[in-house]
């Protein structure tokens, strides 16, 4: 009971000291809309270690500390499937980012609702695209908030006991603590939470990964034991396996907050080397994917998990931290992936108010003055968070991976327009759109039916579905789809002898 | 000194390594040689992590070098 209280203590210490430094910090530099959100904290100004270093601490969201081992631990090996995701997604950044920053630097974009207005001449379609990067972030800034959530789950219920009350008053306080820190930090992430930030959770990463570890070496050996078919990938999954990899690889720049992380950097070069080294920080990912393998060779924790938790997976990294660590490291180690989910989360938020205000709303005609503009965007993210809120409704907090790849399935339908947009020269905006509508009216189909229908669900547990090639995920079905429709209706457009447009001159 | 197109070759060569490893999920879906009671299927995609960075390190080097600022 009394390391309950040295826990809160520390983490509510730390998180004072934090809130503190961000709130002085906003007002050495005021936000702008037109500047970019800063990802991680000037890139423009740092070196390439620098930026490689703190850029990293960004990878480690709720995603990686309680979504990719939650599942691990429900469901098994499959979910490895983020660690060759974490690989292939920097290829395909070095791949096409270098590319669109020097775009953007040639011709002013900010987001990839400009680079599409600019390259098909077409606000219409840019608006789709920009709506379409404002609702994929819903499901992912959820998993953010499942995050947060689990982590306060874990302080509160040995105060009183009650999981359920313990958990619900998590939420509030999660939801609040989100809001209220969006509201107040301003537009941008300022430059001295970021750093302060990135430097709790590379200690909370390394300290856990390494406690945990020692003390718990032979447990693997353990939890094979008991779970002889998380040893290796049933066979029956092996198309589940790649197309989850390869999907959330092309999914992942594809985020309007990835995108307008890698535009704020200070040159193309910088901008490939940092990413080219950044597979190395999939190795901690791959550590913290293998506690929900040791929590079956922990007795002590899984019976915690078990018994307090009732099997919930998101919380099993808090609760091996807790049996392993001193509380007061605990509570340090809390904060990190709390505020793992918080930054993030808000972050996310702000790139779905830089779209709404510059490829939403000014494409309705309506020209704002700043001020008025500044007050849309941050009311715009504290409903966006609200709305994100529904998600965590809909997905148990086990299966928050689903949240994610979710997100994923919405925001691979805008593959063609920015990707293919940038290297296929003749391209129709009609054939782009068409596709996009082909892509998510599918992918909502087949999330649906595979859900409720083909596994009779009552809740949305899984994105995967049944194909000719086994189950399969859900986003890879829906991006062919709207590929053969892109590319039909591109051959409708030649059929027609219509010259399709081509890129502008000097794109 | 690559001219422009090898050095893009090249690069991409080194960029599609890694696809090639990942997607060959036979080579690597087996339980020993195992390391600490680790199984091969985890520290081996583990290890390819670090291997990505290297290739996708020299791919960045390659493409950069002479390149103005």
């Amino acid at each position: 009971m009394n390391g309950v209280y040295i826990e809160i203590t520390v983490f509510l210490v730390f998180f004072v000291i934090f809130v503190l430094v961000g709130f002085l910090a906003k007002n050495f530099r005021r936000g702008n809309l037109n500047q970019l959100p800063e990802w991680a904290l000037g890139g423009r100004r740092l070196g390439t270690f620098l930026v490689w270093f703190l850029v990293g601490a960004d990878l480690y969201t709720a995603y990686t500390f309680i979504a990719v081992p939650s599942s691990m631990y429900a469901v098994g090996s499959i979910h490895f499937f983020a660690v060759p995701y974490v690989s292939l997604a920097f290829a395909i950044a070095m791949l096409t980012m270098p590319k669109l920053w020097t775009l953007s630097k040639k011709r002013g974009y900010v987001t990839a609702g400009d680079f599409v207005s600019d390259r098909f001449n077409s606000n219409a379609l840019a608006m789709i695209i920009a709506l379409t990067g404002i609702v994929a972030e819903l499901p992912y800034i959820a998993l953010q908030i499942v995050g947060m959530r689990a982590i306060l789950t874990g302080m509160l219920t040995p105060l009183g006991g009650n999981v359920n009350l313990a958990s619900n008053i998590a939420l509030v306080l999660a939801i609040l603590v989100l809001i209220g820190f969006t509201y107040t930090s301003g537009l941008r992430g300022t430059s001295l939470t970021a750093v302060m930030k990135d430097l709790i959770i590379f200690t909370t990463v390394i300290v856990v990964i390494v406690t945990v570890f020692i003390a718990y070496h032979s447990a693997l050996h353990t939890a094979f034991t008991v779970k002889p078919v998380y040893a290796d990938l049933p066979t029956k999954f092996y198309n589940a396996y790649w197309t989850l990899f390869l999907m959330s690889a092309a999914a992942l720049y594809l985020y309007p907050h990835a995108i307008n992380g890698s535009l704020s950097s200070m040159s193309a070069q910088k901008l490939r080397l940092s990413t080219a080294l950044l597979p190395i920080y999939g190795i901690g990912l791959a550590f913290l994917a293998l506690f929900g393998l040791i929590i079956y060779g922990v007795p002590a924790a899984e019976h915690v998990l078990k018994i307090t938790y009732a099997n919930n997976g998101a919380m099993v990294v808090p609760t091996l931290i807790a049996s392993v660590t001193p509380s007061w490291f605990t509570g340090f180690a809390f904060l990190g992936i709390f505020i793992g989910g918080l930054v993030p989360a808000a972050i996310m938020s702000m790139a779905q108010a830089t779209l709404l205000t510059r490829n939403v709303i000014r494409y309705l005609g309506r020209e704002l003055e700043e001020k008025r503009e500044t007050f849309i965007a941050k009311v715009s993210m504290i409903f966006f968070q609200l709305l994100a809120l529904a998600f965590v409704f809909i997905v148990p907090g086990t299966y928050s991976i689903s949240l994610q790849l979710i997100g994923g399935i919405i925001i691979l339908q805008t593959l063609p327009a920015v990707f293919l947009g940038m290297y296929v020269k003749r391209l129709e905006k009609y054939a782009v759109a068409a596709g996009w509508l082909a892509g998510i009216v599918s992918g909502v189909y087949f999330e649906v039916y595979s859900n409720f229908v083909y596994f009779k669900y009552t809740i949305i547990k899984t994105t995967l579905m049944p194909s000719s090639l086994g189950l399969i995920f859900v986003g890879f079905m829906a991006l062919v789809i709207n590929l053969v429709v892109v590319a039909v209706v591109e051959g409708v457009v030649y059929a027609l002898h219509k010259q399709p447009k081509v890129l502008p001159e000097n794109i | 000194m690559l001219s422009m197109n090898n050095k893009y070759v090249i690069a991409g060569i080194l960029l599609i390594i890694p696809f090639i490893a990942y997607f060959a999920i036979p080579t690597y879906n087996r339980i020993n040689p195992q390391i600490g009671g680790l199984t091969f299927f985890y520290w081996y995609q583990t290890l390819w992590l670090a291997i990505s960075a290297v290739l996708f390190g020299t791919a960045a080097y390659i493409l950069d070098k002479g390149a103005k600022e």
